[in-house]
């Protein structure tokens, strides 16, 4: 299998392009939808084949190529965005049947979303195994021209200021991102290495020791301001809430999901890369800092009664600082508690966010305030809340709260008892605040007489809720193996 | 870089944060966009291929992107001015402050030329400034350009330059974001009537 990687690594995005173009010749919105998921589930398969592959590897070496990097975490990465990738494709119909026209004409605009979400998709699954930092970006930035359009797919008023806001704040953020690798290309050009290879993960990685300190640090503090606007990290999330309530559900799905995490790979690997220059107190404070304040700024919010996606938005928002926390402690307990949440936010939000599509069919009122006792009007759409809710809240058996356990007991391993303990109390916050929300917007009594789900139409979302939660379970008892494994001590040393 | 085309960028940047027709602001932008190409141009001699292949991309951006905005400010016509949120002078005394900042807090990041490495940053953080004072949406998208055209000036001065296929990539990135941009302000004045980003100010919590 190894020796299909440098063929896997060409094919994969190569295929979701493919895709983009092939909707783009469909006459009907019915063809549109036929030749997504005709070309959606190969990606799909070779994504997963080559996660497999690299996740087979425990705590070997990475494998490189002259253009490609893989290692456990892209290997993680890519399971993420093949899953919810394919589920975000198979459920769009759902919303593109009462979407109206948008942008275009009806038919045209539902070949204009599948093309946008392929080329979404393609860099997406670009990001994890590209082996240089600066191509990283132009992939990353890619992303946000594809994506501005998927949040203001609906063209109303609000869904226009989301995208616009997203698109304007986020190339900001990738424009400061660009000068620190700018300043980094700066440091390397100084000490002979010059061209695009210069900034390859594996050439940075070697050539760390000799990299001036004080210039180095610079370009460590622009790179991860830059990609903290992309990742959604606190203070400089203003646009995630907005985007993620205005976007299609499944293109929400994906944001949260898959895109937020991947572009914290890259941070995380810059980390990696640039600890022996900067120094690992410098690289760690900072992580932490915005993992734990992006903890502190969710929490209120997630007690607030909000529109659904809304809520799972400042969701989103608490468990990117999770990640960074884990990530800045960056001990083998908190890297196992990482991976496993990378994995189990991926599968619970994309859920959450599918369960807004029969939600919002049944009270399509719920997009601008909090649902009211849905289970009244739809069991199946109720359940799928309760446990994308539960799940995220961190109420075991969730494999979030196995992978907040370590990343909290990792912390205390790496002698930040004190940050641990703020977090634990903000994560109970969290959890008691998502609680109330289940309880009053789920399970409660309705005020409103809303429309009742018909049985046929509440079956993918039946499905949905069977496979991710399945999966979840599966989930929290691979979390169990992971501490002590030779891919979690292979990635504490280093995301590279 | 020659000295007085990176001070004609700067003061190019400054002028575009100030004057309020969206084509003059458009001209003053192909204008800095050309400087950075010249510039480019004239750092190529005993480089590699890859440098002239670098200056020929953002000469090319000097010509490209200002066309397109022309475009999209014919099919995008402003019933008036749209009404600024501070007057001109303040405008230009806060992107003073801005570009005064970045010579005297931005320390030194390696390049060896001390006036290039202040200009570039300026001009990312006058963009910056761009954005967040500018009502209209044309001129938050001018205000991206001027940070990018900051960031290409930085990396055409890197000793030896950065790879052609960065600015291959970079300008491909820029073209797609302002294509997709124009594509916001088209529908967005649609929607409203006028290019005023001061009425997009409805999602709130």
């Amino acid at each position: 299998m190894t020796d299909l990687v440098p063929i896997l690594v060409v094919v994969v995005p190569a295929l979701a392009l493919v895709g983009m173009l092939l909707v783009l010749l469909a006459r009907t919105p019915r063809q549109a939808h036929l030749l997504a998921l005709a070309t959606a589930v190969p990606t799909a398969a070779g994504a997963l084949a080559l996660a497999a592959t690299a996740l087979a590897r425990g705590g070997l070496p990475a494998l490189r190529g002259q253009w490609y990097f893989l290692d456990g975490a892209s290997g993680l990465m890519l399971a993420v965005i093949a899953i919810v990738g394919i589920c975000s494709i198979a459920v769009s119909p759902a919303y593109l049947r009462t979407s109206g026209r948008s942008w275009s004409t009806a038919a045209r605009s539902q070949s204009l979303y599948y093309a946008a979400l392929f080329l979404f998709w393609a860099a997406l699954l670009a990001v994890p195994i590209v082996g240089n930092l600066a191509a990283a970006w132009l992939i990353i930035e890619a992303t946000t021209a594809a994506s501005a359009l998927l949040v203001a797919f609906s063209g109303r008023r609000d869904a226009l200021e989301a995208g616009w806001k997203y698109l304007v704040l986020t190339t900001l953020g990738l424009s400061v991102a660009l000068l620190g690798i700018i300043v980094l290309a700066i440091s390397q050009a100084n000490l002979g290495h010059h061209g695009l290879h210069a900034l390859d993960w594996h050439s940075l990685r070697a050539a760390a020791h000799g990299l001036p300190r004080d210039s180095t640090l610079i370009a460590f503090v622009l790179l991860l301001a830059g990609l903290a606007t992309k990742i959604g990290w606190a203070p400089v999330h203003n646009w995630l809430p907005d985007a993620h309530s205005e976007a299609p559900a499944p293109i929400s799905a994906l944001l949260s999901a898959a895109l937020l995490p991947s572009v914290l790979l890259v941070a995380w690997r810059v980390k990696s890369i640039l600890e022996p220059s900067v120094g690992s107190a410098t690289t760690r404070g900072v992580f932490i800092a915005f993992g734990l304040t992006s903890i502190l700024v969710a929490v209120p919010f997630l007690w607030r009664s909000l529109p659904w996606k809304r809520l799972l938005a400042y969701s989103s928002l608490e468990h990117m600082g999770v990640i960074g926390l884990g990530i800045g402690f960056g001990t083998p307990l908190a890297i196992a508690g990482v991976v496993l949440h990378v994995a189990g936010h991926a599968l619970a939000k994309a859920l959450g966010f599918y369960a807004a599509l029969p939600l919002l069919r049944i009270d399509p009122d719920a997009a601008k305030r909090a649902p009211e006792g849905v289970v009244g009007d739809s069991p199946s759409t109720a359940a799928a809340m309760g446990v994308s809710l539960l799940t995220l809240s961190g109420l075991p058996p969730s494999p979030l709260f196995l992978s907040e356990l370590l990343i909290l007991l990792g912390g205390i391993a790496a002698g930040d008892a004190l940050v641990s303990a703020i977090a634990l109390i903000a994560l109970a916050l969290g959890f008691l605040g998502l609680l109330h929300a289940l309880i009053e917007g789920v399970v409660g009594e309705h005020a409103r007489h809303h429309r009742r789900a018909r049985s046929r139409a509440e079956r993918p979302i039946i499905a949905l809720t069977a496979v991710l939660g399945s999966g979840l379970l599966a989930l929290t008892a691979a979390g169990l193996l992971l501490p002590g494994s030779g891919f979690v001590d292979t990635l504490a040393k280093g995301a590279l | 870089m020659n000295g007085a085309l990176v001070d004609a960028m700067l003061v190019l940047g400054l002028a575009v944060i100030v004057v309020r027709r969206r084509s003059v602001a458009i001209g003053l932008l192909a204008a800095q966009s050309l400087a950075l190409g010249v510039g480019a141009l004239s750092l190529t001699g005993g480089r590699s291929s890859d440098s002239l292949v670098a200056s020929f991309v953002l000469l090319s951006k000097a010509i490209v992107l200002p066309l397109l905005l022309y475009a999209l400010i014919r099919r995008t016509r402003e019933p008036g001015l749209v009404v600024a949120a501070a007057s001109g002078l303040v405008r230009l005394a806060c992107a003073g402050a801005v570009v005064l900042c970045a010579v005297v807090l931005v320390p030194s990041i390696g390049l060896g030329d001390a006036h290039t490495e202040h200009a570039a940053v300026a001009l990312v953080l006058l963009g910056i400034t761009i954005v967040v004072a500018r009502r209209p949406i044309l001129f938050q998208l001018l205000g991206l350009i001027v940070a990018e055209n900051g960031l290409s000036l930085l990396a055409v001065s890197v000793p030896g330059g950065l790879s052609y296929v960065i600015e291959l990539g970079a300008l491909f990135d820029l073209a797609l974001i302002v294509t997709v941009a124009a594509a916001f302000a088209h529908r967005i004045h649609t929607e409203l009537g006028t290019g005023d980003t001061e009425l997009l100010r409805g999602l709130r919590d």
